[in-house]
């Protein structure tokens, strides 16, 4: 049977197909003019492009995908949120890495172009409905990121981090082609939505048992879900900090929107099996994470271990949508609002680290409160947020995910979520006690005006969300409504 | 011997070559020969891929996207993960004569 490309849906691939060009025509043009910032405001055009054209994709969000080619590409209001929320991130990430690339020499003309393919494959995947786009969109997300991590040459944290990415990574990928393969045995498809179907009836046995679990696992890896964390400390504290920022959003956005998806349309046949595995998986992150961030005095591995503690939420959250006991909109609310304070923390942290990749250490921190109070108050902001406090976005963040929990019947995780919360106030308050109470401290944050920008803005939109949650719910949501409404 | 070969021998033989690939990488201490062993395991799940791609056309099943195809795609990211890797594999060697994974252990817990 061959499908005529009759129904390529050309307004639902747009985004995507905005991102490439902008990164294509950004690599020549900075490439003849030998000046890298010629790309960077290409990719701001094609990062703009991809948000109008994303927007009009949510409104417009429609329940059935589309098919072409024999692959699907799913265009629900989840999945356009979720395209949102990664292309504030690369924004943010942008902004951040405007000065801070140049004054450290990484401002090569591929720099942008790369980070705008890694938003593409991120926007691939969260459209994926089966798994042949989903690996599509994982590579080329992926591949640019390991390029990126090792981008400053001649310094061994970033070139260790970019080989660390890139084995464990491949390592990944292999064992996520290796569940899909097996999947394919057991139900002769690729499509999420007809695996889903076709093993309804148990008929897969311990094959799809296997594949489901081996696919669990390289997305894990993707995720940092504990015990398959290790790479994210070590990555994150290595990568230059702009590339950190972006990865720490846009990889996790995009991993997760693709866990969602596989959770909650290809695994009903495996259902009470796979979502043990996921809560244990959760359970695990939710200790490891927050334990492990306790340990930390370095800045970037402290966030490093938090984004590993909110894969643990997120993971919550995934596992209630998975068994259709909440909406999308916890997952997306979740990913935005993480977007957010975490892409403005990374912002910060690049601002106070300046020149010298090991300038995370705690004692930098110490003295902000006096040398640059904007700053401070930026970061206390974010810390706060991460940590849980109302009325900032992370609040409602990990409350929607505990709640979701508690209701999908997971009372044990969502208890052990709760004290997480706790510990997790600890070592946040810790380096905001040294921004505004510590003495001494050594260093001169940098000022450069558009990571100021992305600063302000992650501010204000990590303090909007906490304060108006219900407007972004309901743009959200309202978009799934009226396609409920429609069918 | 008559007959064709049946699926399981081939699936059996795809997850040996795939747990010798995941070995590998685990207990391999040079970048190179544990990037190897992922394009093992790689190309186990393309011989998974085949196998079933005969077993379900043989059952009459047909869909759009069958493993045979997929396993150009997989082979095309193989590729594309060398191009990466090896860069990457090129500036480390430059910068330190070595490609040793317990050197690149710098960063650490």
């Amino acid at each position: 049977m061959i499908v005529a490309p009759d129904n390529i849906g050309l307004t639902a691939i747009a985004p995507a197909f905005a991102l490439l060009i902008a990164a294509s025509v950004g690599l020549i043009v900075s490439t003849v003019t030998r000046d890298a910032r010629n790309g960077g405001a290409l990719a701001f055009l094609g990062l703009l492009a991809a948000g109008v054209l994303g927007v009009m994709n949510l409104l417009a969000a429609r329940s059935e995908p589309f098919t072409a080619f024999g692959l699907q590409w799913s265009v629900d209001a989840a999945s356009a949120g979720m395209v949102l929320a990664v292309l504030v991130g690369a924004f943010l990430a942008i902004l951040t890495g405007w000065d801070a690339v140049q004054r450290t020499g990484m401002d090569r003309p591929e720099y942008y172009p790369l980070i705008l393919l890694a938003t593409m494959g991120a926007v691939v995947m969260l459209h994926a409905g089966d798994f042949v786009v989903l690996l599509l969109g994982l590579e080329i997300l992926s591949l640019s990121v390991y390029a990126l991590s090792a981008w400053r040459t001649g310094e061994h944290g970033s070139e260790e981090a970019g080989m660390k990415y890139f084995l464990l990574g491949a390592f990944a990928s292999a064992i996520l082609v290796y569940g899909m393969a097996l999947t394919y045995g057991a139900s002769g498809s690729f499509t999420f939505a007809e695996i889903g179907t076709l093993l309804a009836d148990g008929s897969g046995g311990v094959l799809a048992l296997l594949g489901g679990a081996l696919v669990l696992v390289g997305l894990a890896f993707k995720v940092s879900f504990a015990p398959f964390h290790q790479w994210a400390p070590d990555v994150y504290t290595g990568a230059p900090t702009p590339v950190t920022a972006f990865m720490s959003v846009v990889v996790k956005v995009a991993a997760f929107g693709a866990l969602m998806r596989v959770a909650s349309e290809a695994w009903p046949a495996a259902r009470p099996t796979m979502d043990t595995m996921l809560a244990v998986l959760i359970a695990l992150t939710l200790v490891i994470g927050n334990l492990g961030a306790l340990l930390q005095s370095g800045a970037k591995r402290m966030l490093a271990y938090s984004a590993v503690a909110h894969a643990g939420y997120l993971g919550l959250a995934v596992l209630a949508v998975g068994q259709g006991m909440a909406t999308p909109t916890v997952v997306v609310w979740y990913l935005l609002a993480y977007t957010l304070m975490n892409g403005g923390a990374f912002a910060v942290l690049s601002e106070v680290m300046g020149n010298d990749p090991h300038g995370d250490h705690i004692e930098s921190w110490e003295g902000l409160g006096r040398k640059r109070p904007g700053l401070a108050i930026a970061m206390s902001l974010f810390l706060f947020s991460l940590a849980g406090f109302p009325p900032l976005a992370g609040f409602f963040g990990k409350a929607l995910a505990v709640q979701a929990a508690f209701e999908a019947g997971w009372s044990e995780l969502a208890v052990l979520a709760l004290l997480a919360a706790v510990v997790a106030v600890v070592y946040y308050t810790r380096f905001i006690w040294a921004i505004w109470f510590a003495r001494g401290g050594k260093g001169e944050p940098q000022r450069s005006a558009p990571a100021s920008w992305a600063i302000a803005l992650a501010a204000a939109g990590t303090v909007a969300m906490g304060l108006f949650p219900d407007l972004w719910f309901g743009l959200v949501d309202g978009a799934r409504m009226a396609i409920m409404a429609g069918m | 011997m008559s007959g064709p070969v049946p699926t399981e021998a081939w699936v059996i033989l795809s997850a040996a070559l795939f747990a010798i690939g995941g070995i590998g990488v685990l207990t391999r201490r040079s970048a190179i020969l544990v990037f190897l062993s992922v394009e093992l395991m790689l190309n186990a799940a393309n011989l998974a891929l085949v196998a079933y791609a005969k077993q379900w056309a043989t059952a009459g099943v047909n869909v759009a996207m069958s493993g045979q195809t997929v396993v150009f795609v997989v082979l095309a990211i193989a590729a594309a993960e060398v191009a990466v890797g090896l860069g990457i594999l090129v500036a480390i060697f430059r910068d330190r004569l070595s490609t040793d994974v317990d050197v690149l252990s710098e960063v650490r817990l």
